[in-house]
C-alpha cells in the first residue's frame, strides 16, 4: 500500500537546511518541482508582473554560458523542458526527464535557475510574449479566463492579490532587465526555496542538488505584508465589453477556508456537490445544462483554478493565504444571460435554505475520499500536493483530506453552508458584447422568461416562473462597464 | 474460435541505448470477442488505479450526409443521458460514489469514453459502460436540450481565433471528404441539431456496435479477470452491418487561399496546409513527415530561431504532421506580431519547405529527432491514465498497440533522403492551402527590431 507520509523525506529548514520534498521511486523518470515562495504578491505596487516576467525570463531564456538556442538544442533530444507557473505566493519551475538524461538535464535546469543569462534579446522576446498574453491571449481568446481574472482583481482590489499575476500592459512595458535582476536577487533565496523531486534519482544526486542550491542567498528577502480582502458591503459587478458571441459569468466572494482551516473539508464537499469542472454529477451542471441546455457547464470552487479552459483538474502549487468561493457559469447565449444568472443564484439560495441531505452528503464524501487518489495519480501531482501540504502546514494531502472527511457530519456541512453560502454581497464579472445593454437588463426587475426548444416537465416550468422574477438587487452605482482594452492595461 | 494474442515485451524500466527497446514497453493482452468487440488489457506497476478507455472508431470522418455534421461529437454528450437501468441521474450518482474521473472526447476519426478510478470498482464501471453502450435511451426533449449544450460548447470555443481558423482551413482545403468540416461541425448544422432526433437514433444504430469498438483497460489489473467481466456484460452486444461510404477527396490541382476577418483585436495568423498521406506504420510516409515537422518547424529549427528568437517577427511557429485514418493535412502555423510582416513570414515558411525539398537534412539532426520522439513517449507514460490515453489514439487508427512499435521502427529506419522525398512528394504547391487571419487592428507588442 502506498503511504505518501512514509515516502516524504522532508526537512523543514533549520538555518542551514533547504526545505526538500523527495519522493524516491523505481520509475525511469525523474520529476522536478522547484518552488520559490515569492510570487506576484511580492511585486512592488508600481511593478505588477515583475515576479511573472522574472520567472519567464529564467525558464525561457539562456544561462550564463549557454544561449537560449543552445539550451533549446540541448533539451530537444531529451524531449524535456523547463516550465514556470507563477501565482500570488509561489513561483514553480517544473520539468521531467528520463534517467538516461538526468545529469545533462539537471545541469541545464541548474544553469537556468542559478546562473541565468539575462540577455537583452531574450528579455525583449519574453516581455513581448507577456504583453501579448494579456492583449491577445486573455482579452482576445478566452472569455471565461478573462471573467475569472477580472473577478479576482475586483475582490482583492487594494491588496497585494489585487494585481493580475501576469501584470498590466503599461507596467510590463516599463519593466527593465535590472528590475528583474533585482527581484531575483532579493526573492530567489534559500528561505523562499522548496526543492521537490520524485522518481528514479539516487540519494547522492539529491544531496548534490541541495548543495548546489546553497549558492542562493540565505535569508528570506522582503516578504509582502499579507492582507485580507476588504469586506464586500453590497453586491457589485464588472461587465467587460468585447465583441463576442456569448456571455460568460463568474461570481464570488472571499472565504476563510484555506486547506489548513477547520471548515476546509466541509466547504470542499459543498463546492464538489455544487459541481466540479467537467463532472456531470454537480447540482449546477444538472440544473443549468442537463435540465435546461443553457450552456456547456457550471461549476463551483473554493480554491484558485486558472486555465480551466484547457485543464481537467486544478494544478498544485497555487497555495494561497486567501481564497474565494466562486461559481463559474460557462458562456450562455445572450438572450438567456439574465435567466442563467438568476438560476445560478436561486440554486445557491436553495442550498443555503435547505442544506444537503444525508444521502447527498454521504455520496459526495465518498466521491472526494476516492477522487483524491485520482487527483494525485501522477508523481508530478503527488509531488506538487506534498509541497503545498508543507506550505499549509498539514499532513500529506491524501491522508489529510481523507481524515478530515471521515470526521465530518451532515450537521457540520450544513452549518458551513449556512455560514458561507450566500447570494448577497457578491462580486460578479461578466464578459459580453453590448455591455451597456446587459447592465440595463440586470438593473431592471423585469422577468426574464425562458423559452425552450422542447417540452419541459412541469417541475421545471413551475420553477422557472419563480426564477425568472428573482430580484438581482444590483444598484446602478455598483455595475461598471469596462471596454476590454482597458482591462489589465 | 476466439482469436487471442498475448504479447510479452521488455520490462517498463526501459533505456534507450545502442539497441533501443520497444518504445511501448508493457506486456499486454489483445483479445476479440465473437461479436467483434476488441479488448486490450495492459497491467502496469501503478498501484490501485485503473483507467478504462473505450474507443469507438467513429468521428467527424463518419458524418457522410450533408447538413448532419457534428453528430459523432453530439454522441459524446448523449451517451451521458442514461439507460432504463441507469437513468442519467443514477448513472452520474453511481460514478460519483466511485470517485471516478470520467469524460469523453471526439476527433476526426474516433470518439473515446474514459473513466479513471480505484481498482475495486472495475466490475461496476465495465458493467455500467456495457449498459449504456448497448441500451442508451433518450427521449426527444432530452435530445433537444443536449443539442443546446453542444451549441454552448461551440460558443465557449468560439472566443479563440484558432477555432475559426481551423474551420476555414478544413473547409477550404477539402472539397468532398468529410475532413471538410471540423469535429464540432458546421455552426448551421449545430443550430439545426434539435430537429434531427430521428437521425441521431440512426447514427447510434450504425456506429455504436462492437466491431467499431475497442475497450482499453490499463492499470492495477489482471487480463483474465478483466476478460471475465467483459464476457459477462458485453458479449450479448450485437454486431452491426453499416459501412460508411466516405467520399474520396479528388486530387487538388491548384493552390488555394482564404482569409478570416476576426472581429476583435488579435495578432495576425498565417497557416499553410498541404494534403498529406493517410496514417501508415508499414511505409515511411507518416514517420518522415513527423520528423520533417520537427526538423523544419520546432523551436530548435532554423526557421523558428530566425522568426521567433532573432528577428522576433512571430511569437510562435509550429508544424504538425497528419495522423489520420484518411489523408490529412500537414499544417504550419505562425502567429505574427505585425500585419506588415505577414507576407515575409509566409515567404520564409515557403522557402523553408523548398530547402527541405532540395537537399537532405543533416543525419545528426535526424538522430536528435529520433531520440526526442522516443523520450517524448517514455516521459508521457508516467501513469496508467496517460498510457491508456496514448494507446487510444493509436487504437483508433489500427486497433492494436503493436502499431506504436511499428511506427517507431519506421522512425528508426528513416534516412535524410526519406525526409527530402516526403517533402518533395507532399509539400507541393498545387496541394497547398494558405489561410490568413487578421483582426481590426494590430495591437500586439513587439516586432522586428
Amino acid at each position: 500500500m502506498r503511504s505518501a507520509a512514509l515516502l516524504i523525506l522532508m526537512s523543514i529548514c533549520a538555518s542551514a537546511q533547504i526545505r526538500t520534498v523527495a519522493l524516491p521511486g523505481k520509475s525511469p523518470l525523474v520529476t522536478f518541482r522547484i518552488v520559490f515562495t515569492a510570487g506576484a504578491a511580492s511585486d512592488p505596487a508600481d511593478k505588477p508582473g515583475l515576479a511573472y516576467l522574472t520567472a519567464q525570463m529564467l525558464s525561457d531564456g539562456g544561462t550564463k554560458d549557454l544561449t537560449y538556442k543552445q539550451v533549446s538544442d540541448a533539451l530537444f533530444p531529451m524531449a524535456s523542458g523547463v516550465g514556470a507557473q507563477v501565482d500570488k505566493e509561489m513561483v514553480t519551475f517544473t520539468g521531467s526527464t528520463h534517467v538516461d538524461n538526468l545529469q545533462a538535464y539537471y545541469k541545464l535546469l541548474k544553469g537556468l535557475l542559478l546562473e541565468p543569462g539575462w540577455r537583452e534579446d531574450d528579455f525583449r522576446r519574453v516581455k513581448d510574449d507577456a504583453i501579448n498574453a494579456i492583449k491577445v491571449g486573455l482579452r482576445g481568446n478566452n472569455d471565461e479566463e478573462l471573467g475569472k481574472e477580472v473577478l479576482y482583481e475586483s475582490i482583492y482590489q487594494g491588496t497585494p492579490y489585487g494585481r493580475f499575476t501576469g501584470g498590466t500592459v503599461s507596467s510590463l512595458e516599463k519593466l527593465t532587465l535590472e528590475d528583474l535582476k533585482s527581484f531575483y536577487r532579493s526573492q530567489y533565496t534559500q528561505d523562499h526555496l522548496i526543492l521537490g523531486i520524485a522518481g528514479g534519482y539516487t540519494p547522492k544526486f539529491l544531496e548534490a542538488m541541495k548543495a548546489d542550491f546553497k549558492v542562493l542567498p540565505e535569508g528570506g528577502g522582503l516578504r509582502p505584508r499579507m492582507q485580507a480582502p476588504k469586506m464586500i458591503e453590497s453586491s457589485r459587478m464588472t461587465i467587460v465589453d468585447k465583441d463576442t458571441r456569448s456571455v460568460a459569468f463568474s461570481i464570488g466572494y472571499p472565504i476563510d477556508a484555506i486547506r489548513s482551516r477547520p471548515d476546509y473539508a466541509a466547504l470542499l464537499l459543498v463546492s464538489s456537490f455544487l459541481g466540479q469542472h467537467r463532472m456531470s454529477s454537480g447540482v449546477l451542471y444538472d440544473r443549468m445544462r442537463e435540465k435546461r441546455g443553457l450552456n456547456y457547464g457550471d461549476y463551483a470552487y473554493i480554491e484558485y483554478f486558472p486555465r480551466g479552459m484547457y485543464l481537467m483538474e486544478p494544478q498544485p502549487n497555487l497555495a494561497r493565504h486567501y481564497q474565494i468561493f466562486q461559481v463559474w457559469i460557462r458562456p450562455v447565449e445572450p438572450p438567456t444571460a439574465k435567466f442563467a444568472l438568476r438560476l445560478a443564484l436561486s440554486e445557491l439560495d436553495k442550498l443555503h435554505e435547505n442544506g444537503m441531505t444525508q444521502e447527498q452528503f454521504e455520496r459526495t464524501r465518498e466521491f472526494l475520499s476516492k477522487y483524491v487518489n485520482v487527483l494525485t495519480r501522477t508523481k508530478r501531482a503527488e509531488l506538487g500536493y506534498a509541497i503545498d501540504s508543507i506550505y499549509y502546514g498539514i499532513n500529506p494531502y491524501n491522508d489529510y483530506l481523507k481524515a478530515q472527511l471521515a470526521k465530518l457530519t451532515l450537521a457540520d456541512v450544513n452549518q458551513a453552508i449556512k455560514r458561507y453560502i450566500r447570494t448577497d454581497r457578491l462580486v460578479i464579472a461578466a464578459v459580453t458584447r453590448n455591455g451597456e445593454e446587459l447592465r440595463k437588463q440586470l438593473l431592471s426587475d423585469d422577468p426574464s422568461p425562458m423559452t425552450y426548444n422542447s417540452p419541459k416537465p412541469e417541475a421545471i416550468t413551475e420553477e422557472d416562473k419563480v426564477v425568472e422574477k428573482r430580484p438581482l438587487k444590483l444598484k446602478p452605482e455598483n455595475i461598471q462597464v469596462r471596454p476590454v482594452g482597458e482591462v489589465f492595461q | 474460435m476466439v482469436p487471442k494474442l498475448c504479447l510479452f515485451l521488455a520490462g517498463a524500466a526501459l533505456s534507450f541505448g545502442a539497441q533501443p527497446a520497444k518504445v511501448f514497453p508493457y506486456a499486454y493482452s489483445q483479445e476479440d470477442l465473437p461479436n467483434g468487440l476488441r479488448l486490450i488489457t495492459v497491467p502496469t506497476d501503478y498501484a490501485n488505479i485503473v483507467a478504462v478507455y473505450i474507443v469507438v472508431q467513429t468521428g467527424s470522418r463518419n458524418e457522410v450526409e450533408p447538413g448532419l455534421t457534428g453528430f459523432a461529437h453530439l454522441f459524446e454528450h448523449l451517451m451521458f443521458r442514461g439507460t432504463a437501468q441507469f437513468p442519467s441521474e443514477k448513472y452520474n450518482q453511481s460514478l460519483n460514489r466511485i470517485g471516478a474521473a470520467s469524460n469523453a472526447s471526439t476527433s476526426d476519426d474516433y470518439t473515446v469514453y474514459h473513466t479513471t478510478f480505484s481498482k475495486e470498482d472495475l466490475d461496476s464501471v465495465l458493467s455500467m459502460e456495457a449498459d449504456r453502450f448497448q441500451h442508451l435511451k433518450y427521449a426527444e426533449p432530452e435530445f433537444k436540450t443536449e443539442s443546446l449544450a453542444v451549441l454552448g460548447e461551440y460558443n465557449k470555443n468560439s472566443a479563440s481565433p484558432f477555432s475559426k481558423l481551423n474551420e476555414v482551413i478544413h473547409d477550404t482545403a477539402y472539397e468532398r471528404h468529410t475532413y471538410k468540416h471540423t469535429t464540432m461541425g458546421f455552426l448551421k448544422d449545430i443550430q439545426d441539431m434539435p430537429n434531427q432526433y430521428e437521425y441521431s437514433l440512426k447514427f447510434f444504430d450504425r456506429y455504436y456496435r462492437p466491431e467499431y469498438t475497442t475497450i482499453v483497460v490499463v492499470g492495477d489489473v489482471k487480463p483474465k479477470a478483466v476478460r471475465a467481466i467483459v464476457d459477462k456484460s458485453w458479449s450479448e452486444w450485437k454486431r452491426g452491418s453499416y459501412h460508411p461510404d466516405i467520399p474520396v477527396e479528388p486530387p487538388q490541382d491548384a493552390p488555394r487561399t482564404a482569409n478570416v476577418d476576426w472581429p476583435s483585436p488579435t495578432l495576425p495568423i498565417v497557416a499553410i496546409a498541404y494534403k498529406g498521406p493517410a496514417y501508415s506504420d508499414t511505409t515511411k510516409d507518416t514517420a518522415a513527415l513527423d520528423a520533417l515537422a520537427y526538423l523544419a518547424f520546432s523551436n530548435t529549427s532554423d526557421l523558428y530561431q530566425k522568426l521567433v528568437v532573432q528577428e522576433q517577427k512571430a511569437d510562435s511557429v509550429s508544424g504538425n504532421a497528419p495522423d489520420n485514418v484518411d489523408p490529412g493535412l500537414f499544417q504550419i502555423t505562425a502567429r505574427v506580431k505585425k500585419v506588415a510582416d505577414m507576407d515575409t513570414v509566409r515567404d520564409e515558411i515557403l522557402n523553408t519547405v523548398q530547402q527541405f525539398q532540395q537537399k537532405p537534412v543533416d543525419a545528426a539532426k535526424l538522430d536528435t529527432v529520433r531520440k526526442r520522439l522516443r523520450y517524448q513517449l517514455a516521459l508521457s507514460m508516467d501513469n496508467s491514465d496517460t498510457i491508456a490515453a496514448i494507446l487510444s489514439q493509436y487504437v483508433a487508427l489500427r486497433r492494436t498497440p503493436a502499431t506504436i512499435n511499428a511506427l517507431y521502427d519506421q522512425y528508426g529506419k528513416l534516412t535524410p533522403e526519406d525526409i527530402q522525398q516526403a517533402a518533395a512528394k507532399y509539400l507541393v504547391e498545387k496541394s497547398r492551402t494558405i489561410v490568413t487571419l487578421t483582426g481590426p487592428a494590430a495591437t500586439g507588442a513587439g516586432g522586428a527590431k
